[in-house]
């Protein structure tokens, strides 16, 4: 019986889907005024601070470099392949974990990953790769492997009280419908690739939210248990997501609604 | 002198001449608090603090001033033109409603 | 501020509509203070001094029609003018006639500035007219407007 409720509201939920269609949909005049914005992305402030804060606590680009034993002409396309399964951490992790590593390695005590300082610090950190095209590789090991499983088990697992899961609402199938006036995104390369424009400005949070922190946004809207910031589930989300969006050129910070 | 404010000023295009018109941006972090939202959490007022004035100065001449209210967005953003007369400073300075006052600049340098 | 938050806000506007009536004798050097309330018309009356302002192709205001969320609303406001000594525009204003404070933004401008033109962020608290006004160096005043849907909506 439960079962079937939950059909049924993913049904109505469907259907809403496609009806609140033309009413409300933005036309391109519109649309080409927010992209406009990002040329004035109050986050561009947050990103310099982050440049700061690495330069403090990370010894800059150079420290960075040198933590990942990399050259720093070979940083921007290394960043770009992020998240990553690192020896020294024993699992995969998300730029934001690895920088934690360096500021304790450099004697000082790491942020924590949903303070803003480390969305600031990291989102610089990624902007680095801005240019290079996101080149993650889930068959560099079992790790990689293993998290990209679990984040397509994540993505597709139903959850909570109305039964939905990631895909309810960015399945192929419901790309560009409407939901409650918002275009469902395509979260490929094609479409606004979140693993290239996140970290980015949400307006509707007037602050910089990295991906994983947005993934928390949707669970808690969906009714979801919001799963933490760095655990196995939510990195291997984005690295799911990832590689959904491999390829595509990076831009950093993003705008967003 | 409050804490200290996250600000940005940006001139584009990034290389201009003399007597070109350029765009300026100012941006800075600020709440933009209207004084009528209340704290989620505490269902107190928050008070207003808002931007309530911005002055742009080239070379000591205020080219423009602005008087600002609360419907400006949070982390608010001011584009206007100015003409490059010569080498120097953009300072551009704000107050909001408590009493903060900042300042900040950018050198203005052009090419031929 | 969250978006649901700064609606209601603004929906106990009325409420607090009692404290700090701003009047039209509003010095030049005065600054805004505390959460003011004012009219369309007291706002256009206090920067036009009582002119009528006229509609024109030499104004151009730029704001969505439909807006993504009420908390950050992209406005460019345009005005055709050389911008000389003697004939430039004296200030642009960007004014919200659906929020408890129509007055957004009055923005003094100087031929030092090239061309006439302001660009900013506002907040919206509904589906509202949008207007830009613009006070020339001959003391014409032009006015354009357009009005914006705010949707509630989306996720988060």
């Amino acid at each position: 019986m439960k079962r079937g409720i939950k059909i049924a509201l993913s049904i109505a939920l469907l259907s809403s889907l496609s009806f609140a269609g033309d009413q409300f949909a933005m036309s391109d005049a519109d649309r080409a005024m927010y992209e406009e914005m990002l040329e004035n992305n109050p986050a561009d402030m947050m990103i310099a601070n982050g440049s700061e804060l690495l330069e403090e606590y990370c010894g800059g680009d150079a420290g960075l470099a040198a933590f990942f034993g990399v050259s720093e002409e070979k940083l921007p396309a290394y960043i770009a392949g992020f998240p990553r399964y690192l020896p020294e951490f024993k699992q995969v992790v998300g730029l934001d974990q690895a920088l934690q590593g360096l500021m304790s390695k450099n004697g000082h005590k790491p942020f924590a990953l949903k303070s803003s300082d480390m969305f600031d610090m990291s989102a610089y950190a990624k902007s680095i790769a801005n240019g290079e095209k996101s080149n993650i590789d889930i068959n560099a090991n079992q790790h990689m492997k293993d998290a990209y499983a679990l984040g397509e088990k994540t993505f597709i697992q139903q959850r909570g009280g109305r039964g939905l899961a990631c895909m309810s609402c960015h399945s192929p199938e419901v790309i560009g419908t409407i939901l409650r006036t918002q275009p469902l995104p395509d979260l490929s390369a094609k479409g606004n690739a979140p693993a290239a424009t996140w970290p980015a400005y949400r307006m509707t949070k007037s602050s910089l939210r990295t991906l994983q922190r947005r993934f928390q946004g949707c669970m808690n809207n969906a009714l979801l248990k919001v799963i933490p910031l760095g655990s196995p589930e939510m990195v291997a989300l984005e690295v799911y997501l990832t590689e959904q969006a491999k390829g595509s050129e990076i831009a950093i910070p993003g705008l967003k609604r | 002198m409050a804490e200290k404010r996250k600000s940005l000023i940006k001139i584009k295009p990034k290389k201009y001449k003399d007597g070109e018109v350029v765009k300026v941006d100012f941006m800075v972090m600020h709440p933009m608090d209207t004084g009528m939202g209340k704290d989620k959490k505490t269902k107190e007022i928050i008070p207003a603090k808002y931007i309530n004035s911005v002055k742009f100065n080239y070379n000591g001449k205020e080219i423009t001033n602005m008087t600002v209210w609360e419907s400006l967005s949070v982390n608010p953003v001011f584009t206007t033109n100015m003409k490059i007369n010569g080498a120097g400073k953009l300072t551009v300075t704000f107050t909001d409603n408590t009493g903060e006052v900042h300042e900040t600049s950018t050198k203005i340098k052009p090419k031929g | 501020m969250q978006r649901r938050e700064f609606f209601k806000q603004l929906g106990a506007a009325t409420a607090v509509a009692a404290v700090a009536l701003p009047t039209m004798s509003f010095a030049a050097d005065a600054k805004p203070s505390g959460p003011n309330k004012m009219s369309f018309e007291t706002a256009l009356n206090a920067i036009t001094g009582g002119k009528t302002p006229v509609k024109s192709d030499k104004i151009k205001i730029k704001v969505p029609e439909i807006a993504e969320n009420g908390a950050v609303v992209p406005v460019t406001a345009t005005v055709d003018s050389p911008m000389t000594d003697s004939d430039y525009v004296k200030s642009i204003h960007i004014l919200a006639g659906g929020n408890s404070n129509a007055r957004c933004i009055d923005v003094n401008l100087t031929p030092a500035n090239g061309k006439a033109m302001f660009s900013t962020r506002i907040k919206l608290g509904g589906t509202q007219e949008v207007s830009a006004v613009a006070v020339l160096s001959n003391g014409e005043v032009l006015i354009a407007s357009q009005s914006v849907k705010v949707t509630i909506g989306g996720c988060g």
